[in-house]
């Protein structure tokens, strides 16, 4: 299966992928509805795209209680809105946090690797996302925790995170 | 001669085990279930009563989706007794079914508060989908509706009653709204967001009867003034469908009591979902989690280990989420543990409040509030859960979260959580989606 591979060290926290995940997953322009989030660490120093992993339990997709969470053709968890009752089960269920809710419509919605096409790696200047075909990772980890000394020193001093 | 499993209840647990054991074997086994109710998911329920879905989606498998799955089904019959020593299943027709495996999974009823007037016309509880219906049929726009008591059942209930534009009065014996699932603090936050939309709220209330009056109902209280009401909901508490099993054998505790693998005392008859006392994932102690995500994870569990396969359970994590007036409420694992350490901060301009409890350098609970436009709220909730799932110890980013209870991403991220995460399946393969009842 191809995921979304990212390379964190790539990252300058430019947002266009928000900003495309949002217009492709919605139609408007507003990164508050992006399903891709760029995590800033180090007081905003440097930055990396956190999305869904496409893991193999599917935490949201088993924890439906209407079946309203599918496999998409390309293999990507995606969410049934004319069967999705917005119960949120699938939000705390899933352990990575990147299940969303929105609160108009009252349904969940996450990444679907936009049909094969996500726009996010497409938008990337820097190729920090890309589409391959790849076993999934923890992308983040190494690259987050060889930041985190300093993130914390920032965080104890007060500088602002969100 | 093909191996014969007898699922009793068709509830979460039970149609999730059905599942399961097709997706492994592909029809070679026979499947005879046997439920009281046909198949459908309660905790939709309240989606119905809110007028968001229609009665028929509800329903988690329809006769004909059995059929397809090659499941003989008795609906609309109750299991009588167990004969464990012989294999046996009696209906309450009087049918004999033996059996190779059987799994226990008849879930709770509602229980009402043991007061006078308790069963009248007019008071309803709301967990099946007949008494759903009855709610449904009785509540008009500017009814007065009485909610007794404030637990997590209850709280599911409120937007659907305020969307029928119902006016709700709630009234909790307990000092404070869901005092199982949020703390003191937490519950004040709840009440001052509830009053504003009008909702009136009486706590540290003991109801004593419900009389008629006129053609509504009168509650009297210890204390208090009487409320009238048009219709009486009752929440308060259930209990697991068990008497059929008295004179089995089958040991039960709080629930059947049940081993990793979700066998029972004897071992050819496994329990699941609310029936079953299982592992407690944080705790490592059995308890019994009344919850939908632990009768489909031991469903699944029961369902593969009937099939064959050799599945140890490593516990579930009890959760609850619900969303009142676009306020989110959850807590998970140990939220309430004395013995935890516990760090709370407050956002009071975002209606915001977290609680975060340690063991050591591991997170074992959390509970959260905050406004369901906060995307951040939804987001912080799953990897809270994570971190409690993952076990890990995080280190230098437990001070961080201490000091920064509002700022989780990067400490799930840095302490490698995903990478802890991934390799974790219920089944140890890649889940099989069930897709939506046509
Ligand atoms: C209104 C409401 C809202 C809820 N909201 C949530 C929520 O938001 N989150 C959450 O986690 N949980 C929620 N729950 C709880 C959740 O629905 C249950 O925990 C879950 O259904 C348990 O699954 P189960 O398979 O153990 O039992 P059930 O789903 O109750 O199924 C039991 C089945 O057994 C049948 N049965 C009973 N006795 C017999 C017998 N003697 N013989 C044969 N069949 C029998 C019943 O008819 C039923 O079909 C809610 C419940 C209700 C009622």
């Amino acid at each position: 299966m191809q995921v979304l591979r990212i390379i964190p060290e790539r990252c300058t926290g430019c947002m266009r992928c928000e900003l495309a995940c949002s217009y492709v997953q919605t139609g408007a322009f507003q990164p508050a509805r992006s399903v891709i989030r760029v995590a800033p660490f180090e007081a905003h120093t440097s930055y990396a795209p956190y999305t869904c992993p496409q893991c193999a339990e599917g935490w949201c997709l088993t924890a439906c209680p209407v079946g309203a969470i599918t496999l998409s053709p390309v293999g990507a968890k995606i969410v049934l809105d004319d069967q999705c009752v917005g119960c949120k089960l699938c939000t705390i269920a899933c352990p990575y946090g990147t299940i969303f809710y929105n609160p108009q419509t009252q349904k969940a919605f996450k990444c679907d690797l936009c049909g094969g096409e996500p726009a996010c790696a497409r938008a990337c200047p820097t190729a920090a996302i890309e589409y391959v075909e790849a076993e999934t990772a923890d992308w983040l980890g190494a690259f987050a925790a060889e930041r985190a000394p300093r993130h914390q020193e920032l965080q104890v001093a007060g500088a602002g995170v969100r | 001669m093909a191996t014969r499993h007898l699922i009793v209840g068709g509830g979460t647990a039970g149609l999730n085990a059905i599942r399961t054991i097709r997706a492994h074997d592909r029809g070679e086994s026979e499947i005879v279930l046997v439920s009281a109710e046909r198949p459908y998911s309660r905790m939709v329920l309240p989606y119905y009563l809110g007028r968001s879905i229609a009665e028929a989606h509800v329903f988690t498998a329809t006769p004909a989706h059995l059929a397809q799955l090659q499941v003989q089904a008795h609906l609309g019959r109750r299991a009588a007794t167990l004969d464990p020593a012989a294999n046996r299943l009696t209906l309450d027709d009087g049918t004999v079914l033996p059996y190779d495996n059987c799994l226990i999974a008849t879930g709770s009823s509602a229980v009402r508060a043991p007061v006078p007037g308790a069963d009248s016309p007019g008071v309803h509880s709301f967990w099946t989908l007949p008494q759903a219906r009855g709610v449904v049929g009785e509540i008009r726009e500017g009814s007065h509706v009485v909610l007794v008591g404030a637990g997590f059942i209850a709280f599911t209930l409120l937007n659907a009653l305020l969307a029928r534009k119902a006016h709700l009065t709630i009234v909790e014996i307990a000092p404070q709204l869901l005092p199982r699932m949020i703390d003191r603090t937490g519950a004040e936050m709840v009440e001052k967001w509830l009053r504003r939309d009008g909702v009136a709220i009486r706590t540290g209330a003991t109801l004593t009867a419900i009389e008629d009056a006129q053609g509504q109902k009168r509650l009297r209280f210890r204390q208090g003034e009487d409320l009238l009401a048009d219709a009486v909901l009752m929440a308060t508490g259930i209990r697991a469908n068990l008497e059929w099993l008295q004179g089995s054998g089958i040991w039960v505790n709080r629930g059947i009591v049940v081993d990793d693998h979700l066998r029972s005392s004897v071992g050819n008859v496994y329990a699941a979902g609310d029936v079953a006392e299982g592992l407690d994932l944080v705790t490592g102690q059995p308890a019994v989690h009344a919850i939908e995500p632990t009768a489909m994870e031991h469903g699944r569990v029961v369902g593969a280990n009937m099939a064959g396969r050799n599945i140890a359970y490593r516990g579930s994590l009890l959760m609850n989420i619900v969303e009142v007036c676009h306020l989110d409420i959850a807590s998970f694992g140990a939220w309430d543990d004395p013995a935890a350490e516990a760090v709370a901060a407050t956002r009071p301009e975002r209606w915001a409040y977290r609680k975060l409890l340690w063991r050591g350098d591991r997170l074992v609970g959390a509970m959260i509030l905050g406004m369901s436009s906060d995307i951040w709220t939804t987001n912080d909730v799953g990897m809270l859960k994570g971190l409690v799932q993952a076990g890990s110890d995080l280190g230098p980013w437990k001070e961080h979260l201490r000091r920064h209870p509002f700022d989780i991403k990067p400490a799930f991220i840095a302490a490698g959580t995903t990478a802890r995460l991934l390799p974790q399946t219920i089944l140890g393969r890649p889940s099989v989606p069930v897709g939506p009842v046509m």
